[in-house]
């Protein structure tokens, strides 16, 4: 089937239409026509909305789908309907299932379960077994069977030798290493942001210093690997996942000037919450790394203004009634966020354009990742995402089989309309 | 004064006014002259059924509370993790829903996580009792602690409290601070580095590290045990180290310009915070601490079941 989209605002600086108000007709998965008043040939699905935007599809980087192993939280479609629903055409998996992404075996599971479905899944791989920290995965061999990065995901990885001699063997195969910046020496028990409202509630503090000292000991490696490299390298060899502290957006922006190949990104409930969030007890305010100051919040929103913070991500982590409907230091951390990404960026955007939210929601993650760029053009593969900047809405329910989050049943500003992908429409 | 408190639950005392607190402690004199007749007994909770909760071990605080009940006339149910339902996997909310399916009009729960009880009062529609929240509150201990040193020196407005020990891992540190900033005294929590919070002179209190310095300032020592089965990692080199440089003896107190009252929740590990002649000489009160404990938890008791 094909699709007319009448009158949607483009956003897409790489584009030739960018701010104009156009029509634009998809076939057979293809942008065919870009114009104003195209005709709808028969048969061709027509999509109009109020303040209609459409932008290059979004893509979100870091995302737990639970499946295999934890089915019961999310599973590869459950995950797949609500990244739709939040507008994305494209998620990044992380490797913690059970069994992790580690080998071949896994990696074939996730790209079987992929077929079908109306997104693009595509496969972080672990760098080390079990991404327990200690063996390497056979990293070659899963590069070539389409892994998109490597990272031990959640588990951030702590020993110094093992994150060098990741950086130095993926050099030569382009390939992206992805660290959560923590040391968890310094973490141990810890529940939330070390601050005056940890002390106030008596909660061990997971200190701002545990990532910044990691952020900085890895980008000291990481300029260690290029010393005495005449091949200057564009793409990032080493990004940073979920920042959360001002002092670690101005080491890596420090670190951009030097050129160093470093890229990062934030999870947008950072943008949202800060610590004192935390007095309610709420654990479905419990993350990590944690909400931290007020701040920290700033900086984080200023990172993302200036280029230091190159991409948005829900860090979409399901987890079920048993494991967050208990004591606050019980309860598992994360939130669901794929459904909520873009309104919650409206609903407490801090004057950032729209051409640079959809830049960091899909342009800059896809330079990245490696992956092709997308562009609003006649001819180019249809990957859309279409939107209404200013509609308010209910989130009142979640396509996730999880519950985790805390925008449900709240109103919000920003509201996806939905996505092409191919030839796969979900308006 | 107020004649009601203005919270349904005593969940900490961050949440308590000040008049909440005067009234409180007003009701507790009340009591322990009542407690201290040859009938110790009075009908005011009669008909109420009260359930002691105790996920962490506790003796004296248990104890105290169960007192308090009986004093009362309340009916009394005891529940403790130990052998319970709790080592079976049995969530928080379902064990105190099944006691509460029993018909019990109060919880007094001691519980490990900071914000147990907050979690509980969202989920039931009995009163709620603190009896320590991990490092959280312990709002009782507070108030008793406020009550003895009334008692002592007549008012807390003014007087300079200090706690030394462990902080960080105490559940009477922080209501304790909150209790007595609310009634105008000043504070100092003293110990090793270590054990205090990183960010505790925020709440506005003096932080020390010289044991001498903080008794020879304070008009109240109040000193805390340390909470060896709470460290999960190492704070400190040894307790012989620790009583060393931290521990305070009789002479010690003896050798400051002028008294000092001597003050501890405890139990006492002897010969580690406090040496034997310290705990026992007259600048301490620690016995009567334990006696205003049960006048101090009717009076918490009754005024929420007022409501």
């Amino acid at each position: 089937m094909n699709l007319l989209i009448r009158a949607a605002q483009i956003v897409d600086a790489t584009s030739a239409h960018d701010g104009q108000r156009c029509d634009l007709l998809i076939e057979n998965g293809l942008i065919r026509q870009i114009g104003t008043d195209i005709p709808a040939p028969d048969g061709t699905r027509v999509v109009e909305a109020d303040n209609l935007h459409v932008s290059p599809g979004w893509i979100d980087m870091r995302v737990l789908a639970q499946d295999p192993g934890f089915e019961h939280k999310e599973d590869l479609t459950s995950v797949c309907r609500t990244a739709t629903a939040g507008g994305f055409t494209d998620i990044v998996l992380l490797p913690n299932t059970q069994p992790v992404v580690d080998a071949k075996g896994p990696l074939g599971y996730v790209q079987r379960m992929s077929t079908g479905q109306p997104v693009r899944i595509h496969a972080m791989a672990a760098i080390t077994k079990g991404a327990a920290g200690v063996d390497f995965t056979d990293m070659i061999d899963l590069h070539h069977a389409g892994a998109v990065a490597f990272s031990d995901g959640t588990h951030p990885l702590q020993n110094p030798d093992l994150l060098l001699k990741t950086l130095q063997y993926l050099q030569p195969i382009g390939g992206l290493l992805i660290n959560q910046p923590e040391e968890t020496t310094l973490t141990h028990y810890g529940q939330m942001h070390e601050g005056v409202q940890s002390t106030l509630l008596g909660m061990k503090g997971i200190p701002a210093l545990a990532e910044e000292i990691m952020v900085e000991r890895d980008l000291r490696l990481l300029a260690y690997v290029l010393e005495g490299d005449t091949q200057s390298t564009d793409a990032p060899m080493l990004h940073f996942s979920t920042l959360s502290s001002a002092r670690s957006v101005d080491l890596i922006r420090q670190a951009k000037t030097q050129g160093l190949p470093v890229s990062c990104d934030v999870a947008v409930h950072q943008l949202v919450f800060n610590d004192t969030a935390l007095a309610s007890f709420d654990t479905n305010l419990k993350v990590r790394p944690p909400f931290r100051s007020a701040a920290d919040v700033d900086a984080l929103w200023a990172g993302l203004a200036d280029g230091t913070i190159d991409a948005i991500v829900s860090d979409h982590t399901p987890q079920d009634a048993e494991s967050k409907n208990l004591e606050f230091d019980m309860a598992e951390f994360g939130i669901i966020g794929l459904e909520t990404v873009f309104a919650a960026l409206m609903t407490h955007n801090r004057a950032l354009p729209l051409s640079v939210l959809v830049d960091r929601l899909s342009t800059r993650p896809r330079q990245i990742l490696r992956l092709p760029a997308l562009r609003l053009a006649e001819g180019e593969p249809a990957m859309l995402t279409l939107f209404d900047p200013t509609q308010s809405w209910t989130y009142d329910k979640t396509l996730s089989k999880s519950h985790n989050s805390p925008f449900l049943g709240k109103t919000l500003t920003g509201r996806v309309v939905g996505t092409v992908v191919g030839t796969t429409f979900t308006v | 004064m107020a004649q009601s408190l203005s919270v349904r639950h005593l969940v900490g005392i961050k949440d308590l006014t000040e008049a909440d607190i005067q009234l409180i402690l007003e009701t507790a004199s009340q009591f322990k002259e009542v407690i201290n007749r040859p009938i110790k007994k009075v009908p005011s909770l009669r008909d109420i059924t009260i359930a002691n909760v105790f996920f962490e071990n506790s003796t004296r605080t248990r104890l105290s509370f169960e007192l308090a009940e009986k004093r009362l006339s309340a009916d009394v149910v005891n529940f403790s993790a130990s052998g319970s339902s709790v080592k079976k996997g049995e969530t928080l909310l379902d064990t105190v829903n099944n006691i509460l399916a029993m018909k019990v009009d109060m919880v007094v729960m001691r519980h490990s996580s900071p914000g147990a009880p907050h979690y509980l009062t969202q989920h039931i529609k009995a009163n709620v009792v603190n009896a320590g929240d991990g490092t959280h509150e312990h709002p009782t201990q507070a108030l008793l602690d406020s009550f003895s040193i009334r008692e002592k020196l007549g008012d807390v407005a003014g007087k300079r409290i200090a706690i030394i020990g462990d902080i960080t891992h105490s559940r009477v540190a922080l209501s304790n601070i909150f209790c007595l900033q609310k009634q105008g005294a000043e504070v100092m929590v003293c110990g090793p580095k270590t054990l205090i919070p990183k960010h505790m002179s925020a709440l506005g209190i003096r932080v020390g590290h010289d044991v001498r310095e903080a008794l020879a300032w304070c008009d109240v020592a109040n000193v805390l045990r340390i909470q060896l089965e709470r460290q999960q990692i190492k704070y400190f080199p040894s307790l012989r180290e620790y009583s060393l440089y931290y521990g305070i003896s009789k002479q010690m107190l003896d050798e400051l310009d002028r008294p000092i009252v001597l003050m501890h929740p405890g139990p006492i590990n002897r010969g580690v915070e406090l040496t034997s002649d310290a705990a026992d000489s007259a600048h301490s009160i620690i016995l009567d601490q334990v006696e205003n404990g049960v006048a101090v938890r009717m009076a918490v008791l009754y005024l929420l079941a007022q409501l």
